[in-house]
Order: C-alpha cells, then sequence, then structure tokens
C-alpha cells in the first residue's frame, strides 16, 4: 500500500514544526497544509486547530512532525517522537529534511491495537544526485520502476504541490479518458481539502497570534487594493442596481403595458426582447447575495464582463454615428432606399402579370394577383412616405437606445428592417395560403378522380362511393385547380424567394446578438491570462527516483513527485513544461462549459423539412427564439 | 391410354398397382396404369355462347361509342358556329325533362311516397348542377387559353379514352367515378376551345374566349350524355330489354348520321368501327372459343367452397 503525502512547496524551506493537514480517508494519503513553528503551547495548537475544523469544515489534524534543523540544533528527534504522545493519532509521521539535500526522511509511526507505537516504516532515504525531469502522463501514474523492496515494505511518495495554484484553480470533471477511480476520488479531495482551508491561511507572520505557521500565505497576505475596494463599493451599487431593477420590472409590468396587443408587440420586436433578457442579466449579477459554487460566479462573472464590453462598444458606436450628425444622413437615406426597394417590387409584379420568363399564365388569374399585390404595396408605401418627416427625429432618439450596447443597435437594426419589408412579408403570407391551398385541393381532388378517398382513421387511402353531384363538382374544381397551378405556383415562389433573403438578413443579425449575449469572455480571459485556475487534471512529473539502497537498512525510498495542473485529454500527447507548470483546460471546453444559456437563435427545422415545408406552401419561420433556461 | 408397363418387367395383375408414394410396390417408379389422367377435365366450365345475346350485350359499348361520337358531333356543330347555343341549352333541357319523364315512368311500382321524396332530392341535385356549373363558366372559358391546341386535343382524346374503358359496362347506373371524371375534364378542355361570341366578350378582345353560353351548353349537354344517359338506359334494360336493343341501334344511326353531316369520312369510319364491334368481334368470340384448351385436374391450387348455409338455421 502507498502512502501518498502531499507536501507544499512553501513548506520545503520551513522550519521545525508540527505538520497540519488532513487524511484523506480510505486513500492512505495525507495532505499537508501549514507548519506550526516552535514555540508553541499544545493546548493552544489543540484549541486553534479545533477552530480552524469549525469554521473551515474540513477534518484537520495534526499529522506529525516536520523537522529541518539548522546548524546548532541537534537532538530533536527524541523529541519530536514524544510529541506523538501529546497529539494521539492513528499513524504520526516524522518527516525530516537536511539542508542542502533534496531529498526527505520520513518514519511513519503506528498505532497498534494496544496503544504503542511501533514504527512500522523504514527510513526513506533521498539521494544525492538531481531532479530527474521524467515527464509522466495520464491521470496519477506513479508507480516508480526499480523500486526494491518485498511485499511488506510499504511505500511512500511524496507529491510536491503548488499550494497558492491549487487554491485558486477550479477542477472540472474530465469527460473524455478513461478515469482511474482510485486517483479521481483522490485529486478532487485534495483540491477540496486545499480551498477549503482558507481560513487557515489567514494568519502570516506578521500577525500576533498564539501560533506562528508557514503555508502559501505566511509572507503576507495576498490582495490588491483595488480588489478591496471595489469588493466594499459592490454592496451599495448592487443594492442601488438591484432597486433601479425592481422599478423597471413594475413599471414593465404594469396594467398599462401589459395589454394584450403591446405584449404581442413587444414579443415580436426583438428589441424588446433583448431589453428583457438584459434586465434579467442585470438581476442576476446585481443580487447582493454572494455565488457559492463557482458555476454561480462563474455566470455572474461572464455576465458582467459581456455587459461590459458590450456596453462600450455601443458607446463607440453612438459617438462615431452621432459625429458629423451621421445619424441625420442615415434617416435621410432610409426612405429613399425603402422607396426603391418598392419600386423594384412593382416593377417584379409588372413582369409577372405579363409572360414572365415566356410561362403562359392564365391571364385573369395573374392579373388579378398582380393587382392586389401592386396595391398592397402602395398602401404601405403611402405609410411610410406619411412618416417620413418624423423618421430623422424618431432615429436620433431610437439610436441613443444603443448606448445601452451594441446587441441593442443590432436589434433594432433587424426590426427596423422588419418594419420596412413588411410588405414583402405581407405578400409572401397571401402568395403561400393561396398556393397551400391550391395544392391541398388538388390533392384531395385527385382522389376523388380516381374514386379514392383518405381514411383519417386509418390514416391512409380507401375507395369510395361518390354521389353524383359529388362527381360532378368535384371534376369541375379539380380542373380549376389543375390549370391554374402554375399561375399560383409562380407567385408563390417569386414571394418566397425575396422572403427567405430577407429572413436570411435577420437571422444574421440575430445570430451575431446571439453570440455576444452567450460568449463566456470572462472564462476566456481566465484562460488566456490565469490559466491554472481552470483546471482539468494533473501532470504528475517526477523528481527524485529511487535509488539503490546505500546503507542495509534502507530498503525502500521516497519518491518525490511534483504535481502540476494539467490538461488531460489526449493521453497520446507528450505535453512537456518546465518552466510553468499550468496547462489548463481547452479553450472549446471552456466556451462549451461556461456559455450562458441565451434565447438562442438557431434554424428549427433540417435542410430536409424546410424543403418540404416549402413544397407544400406551409409559412415558414425559420429561426427560433428559445425561451432562457434557467439552469 | 395405356401406358402399360414402359421399361422393366411388370409383374401380373396379382397385385394391383396403388398410386401412393410410401409404399413400396414391385413397380418401378415411373410406372402408371391405365388410369393415368383419368382426372383430367378438359375446358370445364366452358361457356356456350349464343351469337344473337353476345351482339346484344356488345350493343351496349356500340352504344357508347357512338353516345361519344354524338358529343363530338354536337361540339362541331357548335365550333363550327352552324348551331346557336341557346338553341342547343334548350332543347337539351327538353330532353333531359323528357328523359326524366320517361324514368320515371318506368320506374317499379313502389310506395308514392318514396317518389315524392326523390322528386324533391332531383331538384335539388338539378339546382346545384345548374347553378354551380353557370357560376364556373366564366372561370371556366379562359382556363386552356394559354395551352396550346395540340395539347388541348390530346389531352381530351386521352381522356376520352379512359372514359370508354373504364365505363361500367355491366351495371351503368351508379356512374363509376373515373369514367365520368375523365368524360367531363375532356368536355371541359373542349369547352374552353370554343371561338367566341364577338358581340358578348368585347370587340377589343382579338384572342377568340368563347362566351360563358357555349361553355355553360357545353357542361350541360355532358352531364345529360355522360351522367344521366347511362341511368336511364340502365332503367331501360331492366324493364324493357326489346326496347334495349332498339334504343342500341337508334343511337348508333344517329350517331353516325351526326358525323356524316359534316365529316362523311368519319362517319364511314365510324360505321365500320360500330359494325366491328357490334358483329365481328362476338363472331371472333364465338369461333375462338373451339381453340380453346384449357385443363384442370386435381394438381390445381385448393378452392375453398364456403358453404354458409350452415349459418342459417
Amino acid at each position: 500500500m502507498v502512502l501518498k503525502i502531499f507536501f507544499p512547496q512553501c513548506c520545503n524551506k520551513a522550519d521545525s514544526g508540527l505538520l497540519v493537514g488532513r487524511w484523506i480517508p480510505g486513500q492512505n494519503s495525507a495532505v499537508v497544509l501549514a507548519v506550526i513553528h516552535y514555540p508553541f503551547i499544545p493546548g493552544q495548537v489543540k484549541q486553534y486547530i479545533h477552530q480552524m475544523r469549525g469554521q473551515s469544515g474540513v477534518d484537520l489534524t495534526v499529522l506529525g512532525s516536520w523537522s529541518m534543523p539548522k546548524e546548532g540544533q541537534e537532538g530533536m528527534e527524541s523529541f519530536l517522537r514524544d510529541l506523538s504522545t501529546i497529539f494521539p493519532q492513528g499513524q504520526w509521521l516524522q518527516l525530516s529534511r537536511e539542508m542542502g539535500k533534496i531529498g526527505f526522511r520520513c518514519h511513519v509511526l503506528t498505532r497498534d491495537q494496544n496503544g504503542k507505537l511501533v514504527q512500522q516504516e523504514k527510513e526513506l532515504k533521498e539521494d544525492g544526485g538531481g531532479e530527474k525531469g521524467g515527464t509522466k502522463r495520464g491521470g496519477g501514474e506513479k508507480e516508480v520502476e526499480g523500486e526494491e523492496g518485498g511485499g511488506e515494505k510499504d511505500k511512500v511518495i511524496f507529491i510536491h504541490y503548488e499550494q497558492r495554484k491549487v487554491m485558486l484553480s477550479q477542477l472540472h470533471p474530465i469527460d473524455n479518458g478513461v478515469p482511474d477511480p482510485q486517483t479521481e476520488s483522490q485529486l478532487p479531495q485534495v483540491f477540496g481539502t486545499v480551498c477549503q482551508s482558507e481560513p487557515l491561511f489567514f494568519l502570516d507572520k506578521y500577525d500576533d497570534g498564539p501560533v506562528k505557521m508557514t503555508h502559501w500565505q505566511s509572507e503576507g497576505r495576498e490582495g490588491s487594493i483595488i480588489v478591496e475596494l471595489m469588493k466594499q463599493a459592490s454592496t451599495p451599487v448592487c443594492l442601488l442596481t438591484t432597486w433601479m431593477l425592481t422599478l423597471w420590472t413594475s413599471l414593465c409590468s404594469s396594467r398599462i403595458l401589459n395589454m394584450r396587443t403591446m405584449r404581442f408587440i413587444s414579443s415580436k420586436l426583438s428589441t424588446c426582447l433583448q431589453l428583457s433578457y438584459r434586465t434579467e442579466h442585470l438581476q442576476t449579477v446585481c443580487s447582493p447575495t454572494r455565488a457559492t459554487a463557482h458555476n454561480h460566479f462563474m455566470r455572474k462573472a461572464n455576465i458582467f464582463v459581456s455587459f461590459f464590453v458590450d456596453v462600450s462598444l455601443g458607446l463607440l458606436l453612438v459617438s462615431w454615428m452621432y459625429r458629423e450628425n451621421r445619424i441625420g444622413k442615415l434617416a435621410n437615406t432610409l426612405v429613399p432606399a425603402a422607396d426603391h426597394v418598392a419600386k423594384e417590387l412593382e416593377e417584379l409584379l409588372q413582369w409577372l402579370m405579363g409572360a414572365p420568363a415566356g410561362l403562359k399564365m392564365n391571364r385573369a388569374l395573374d392579373q388579378v394577383l398582380g393587382r392586389f399585390f401592386l396595391y398592397h404595396i402602395h398602401l404601405w408605401i403611402s405609410y411610410i412616405h406619411l412618416m417620413s418627416p418624423f423618421i430623422e427625429m424618431i432615429l436620433w432618439y431610437v439610436g441613443l437606445s444603443a448606448c445601452l450596447g451594441l446587441t441593442f443597435a443590432l436589434s433594432l437594426l433587424s426590426d427596423i428592417t422588419a418594419l420596412l419589408t413588411f410588405h414583402i412579408y405581407f405578400v409572401y403570407v397571401y402568395g403561400a395560403r393561396l398556393y397551400c391551398m391550391t395544392v391541398y385541393g388538388l390533392s384531395s381532388l385527385w382522389r376523388l378522380f380516381r374514386g379514392k378517398k383518405w381514411n383519417v382513421l386509418r390514416q391512409r387511402v380507401d375507395s369510395c362511393s361518390y354521389d353524383l353531384d359529388q362527381l360532378f363538382i368535384g371534376t369541375l374544381l379539380f380542373t380549376i385547380l389543375l390549370f391554374l397551378l402554375p399561375t399560383t405556383a409562380l407567385y408563390y415562389l417569386v414571394f418566397t424567394l425575396l422572403r427567405l433573403v430577407v429572413v436570411m438578413f435577420q437571422g444574421v443579425l440575430h445570430l451575431s446578438v446571439d453570440f455576444i449575449n452567450s460568449f463566456p469572455l470572462f472564462a476566456m480571459g481566465l484562460r488566456l491570462f490565469r490559466s491554472y485556475r481552470l483546471a482539468e487534471g494533473v501532470k504528475f512529473r517526477v523528481l527524485v527516483r529511487n535509488q539503490e539502497p546505500s546503507t542495509p537498512h534502507d530498503d525502500t525510498y521516497p519518491t518525490h513527485v511534483s504535481f502540476t495542473v494539467f490538461l488531460l485529454d489526449k493521453p497520446r500527447h507528450v505535453y512537456v513544461s518546465p518552466t510553468s507548470q499550468i496547462n489548463p483546460l481547452k479553450v472549446s471546453s471552456v466556451v462549451q462549459t461556461y456559455r450562458t444559456p441565451t434565447y438562442s437563435c438557431y434554424p428549427k427545422d433540417s435542410w430536409l423539412a424546410l424543403c418540404k415545408k416549402l413544397f407544400l406552401g406551409e409559412l415558414i419561420y425559420p429561426w427560433r427564439h428559445k425561451t432562457t433556461k434557467i439552469d | 391410354m395405356g401406358a402399360d408397363s414402359g421399361s422393366g418387367a411388370a409383374p401380373g395383375p396379382a397385385v394391383p398397382w396403388r398410386k401412393v408414394l410410401w409404399e413400396r410396390q414391385p413397380f418401378p417408379d415411373n410406372y402408371v396404369d391405365r388410369r393415368f389422367l383419368e382426372e383430367l377435365r378438359r375446358n370445364e366450365g366452358l361457356r356456350q355462347y349464343r351469337y344473337w345475346a353476345v351482339v346484344q350485350e356488345a350493343g351496349l359499348v356500340a352504344q357508347q361509342i357512338s353516345c361519344v361520337a354524338l358529343f363530338l358531333t354536337l361540339w362541331l356543330y357548335m365550333e363550327q358556329g352552324l348551331l346557336s347555343p341557346s338553341t342547343l341549352l334548350w332543347t337539351g333541357l327538353l330532353c333531359a325533362l323528357l328523359g326524366y319523364g320517361l324514368y320515371q315512368a318506368l320506374a317499379p311500382r313502389g310506395d308514392s311516397d318514396n317518389h315524392h321524396r326523390t322528386r324533391w332530392s332531383d331538384l335539388q341535385s338539378a339546382s346545384i348542377f345548374l347553378s354551380f356549373t353557370f357560376g364556373f363558366s366564366p372561370v371556366l372559358r379562359t382556363l386552356t387559353e394559354s395551352v396550346c391546341t395540340d395539347t388541348v386535343y390530346a389531352m381530351t382524346a386521352l381522356m376520352l379514352l379512359a372514359h370508354l374503358v373504364a365505363f361500367p359496362y355491366a351495371q351503368p347506373s351508379p356512374p363509376g367515378s373515373l369514367s365520368l371524371n375523365a368524360a367531363l375534364f375532356a368536355s371541359v378542355c373542349l369547352a374552353s376551345r370554343l371561338p367566341g361570341d364577338l358581340h358578348t366578350s368585347g370587340g377589343l378582345d382579338s384572342s377568340s374566349s368563347p362566351s360563358s353560353l357555349h361553355t355553360f351548353t357545353m357542361l350541360c349537354w355532358a352531364l345529360l350524355v355522360f351522367a344521366l344517359w347511362p341511368c336511364l338506359l340502365q332503367r331501360l334494360r331492366d324493364c324493357a330489354p326489346w326496347v334495349f336493343g332498339c334504343v342500341c341501334v337508334l343511337v348508333g344511326v344517329c350517331g353516325v348520321g351526326g358525323l356524316g353531316s359534316l365529316w362523311p369520312g368519319g362517319a364511314v369510319l365510324l360505321a365500320a368501327l360500330l359494325g366491328t364491334v357490334t358483329l365481328l368481334c362476338p363472331l371472333l368470340l364465338i369461333r375462338l372459343q373451339s381453340d380453346k384448351d384449357n385443363i384442370q385436374g386435381p394438381w390445381d391450387e385448393a378452392e375453398i367452397q364456403e358453404d354458409l348455409t350452415h349459418f342459417l338455421h
């Protein structure tokens, strides 16, 4: 059974003292968190540890003793062994190290049933060689070749970890690759132990407390003034924002704005959708409660950063547009553009009413449909002309709303396009409905022609004996519909193509809005700049290998392994990084894990279903808005 | 047929040969005795046709062909402007009334109550026909304007052929869906090719689109000829078979005569066709019966003769 000791790198050069940490149950491993130096009063130490246990919730105990004697300090061995009686444990570690040497010595004292301490472990000696940089792959390959020793001798492995990085990082589960069950449950426990023992690391060497400790923060607590200031300022700001948001939501849900027509309109306009969505986001971010789970914290951070970027881009856009009155120029070109589109449409309809592409159309129906659609287009253009004096002013004020973010500007653009091309939508719906009726009528009457009918109960075609008048009228209608089919089909085709063009344009805008909404910028920033915080696994690197025994007593040797936080998903690659120890989560996994769920816009139907719908004449709304899902 | 002891020695009649499969017999495997092919039956169920009966039945087919010819004659008359549509319309209505009266007169003696109800539903059907046809006539007349004339004629011919093929000759009374629909489709196609009446369709219209009256007349006659006439014919056949024969002959003569007044060559062709169908084909049928050679025997598939009388206790 291998005894694994997780030893922090900051304590490598610590003075002698007591080891404080946690035994990981069932795994025969121990995590050392700090070293308490001499002099200490055992009672105070016990009290402190008890207090820490309560504060952090981690099962802290005294693991053993650590001795790194300076010159002139000898004879600590018996003293250290006596300590084990003061702090009664199942197993007592006695680690010692000599200045200038790299390896450790480790004694393990076990308490047997009689309560007597038995020294089970032999001494483990270091060797004088340097670090061997053999990288090992996989999740926790800790077997070292060449170990001697029989079965009764236990092996000890020291795993050095950098306490600061382990404390700050967040271990993500490996979803590909074979998880090693023994290591899997151990590593998250190690990470969890270090993370949760944060209260233990509050005392630094400048504090005047009963105990003096060495850990990663003992040189002085880490902190930055900006972060502290922001933390202090955040609470009142959050409260203020929450109050304003409650006002806003209560205003939105007031009775005036909640009439059915208003609700209908606001559900169709993407700007209102985006507004409600952003309100929700802000509510999430500005909630005064702290984020407990890591997911929650990341979500908040992502939303905040994306909102910030969005608003800054929006402000940039506004400042560019309002300089030199560009917005006025835009407004002035809007109405002529709409006019131009309408003129093109009219020409198209005139072409259809003639003999388009040499096709023979039914003249009467052609004329009727053409005049009908021309009239509608004319109506819509008249409305736009009516509005043209006000357009500049409206656009000027509405454009200010782009201050709220770039996404708002894009949604606004999408809405303006929808409004200006409303006549295209109109004629498309008419044409599609007409065509749909024609197709359904034809299929049903074709069955009548052959003397069959559709059995709704059995979902199949059955024979049927029709009456004389049914047959007569059915045949007449069939003939009429058949000869009118080319005309309706052509109108339908032309209008559907126009509609699809508009829909594609709007879809592109919606996709970009969605992208800005959901991309996890904060997580990406963390991945690029503080990559150790998003960890996926660990990589072990052997520092000191066991060597030939030099004394007859020393049969087994400690193995020292260094612990780097690492990315583990392609076991075939050998990734060696001797200087920076952090290889984090893959970029695509970052995006996938931390993507904010939004009302994402995605095509509702597959291509085949879309073609089928187009053929049958059903109305298509290819982009569907999902409602926001709450995790 | 004595396929006696083909090969090998046959033992004497002491051990009779039995036609069983599982028993070892002293005969060779391919031995058959005198009773070979005893159970063969030739031309079982052969019907003996009588010439004149077959001719009478074939008369129905000829009658239908001449109906189609009559219809085409009417269309030709209207197309060449020899008959005005109003004349034809009134003639058609008159014929319809006469036919209806005959139909009712020949009805089997039931209760008069039934008759009244039927008359009312008949009136309803008639009004539906007339109103719909009149309503759709303006639409129908310009339906095939843009289609080439040859295509229209081809479609018409195809549809009339389908009508003749799918016609329920055994029971014409409820008209078959496909045959009636095909005939009506053909009539709509033809109706849209009638020349227009310049007074009614307006002088500025350069293309000759038929007026609504032409289309309406055409459709009414199509209904008469293809939908209502077979019902009357069925009635006649049921009640007075000898009248039925006369009627068929009359229709044939009218058809040939009508076609002859416009296109003598066509009349000759039609007469030849009718003669073939009525006289020659039954002769062929009967003659060729003697060449029939069907064999039946115990090797045929078993037909389950369901005797349902035991359900009738």
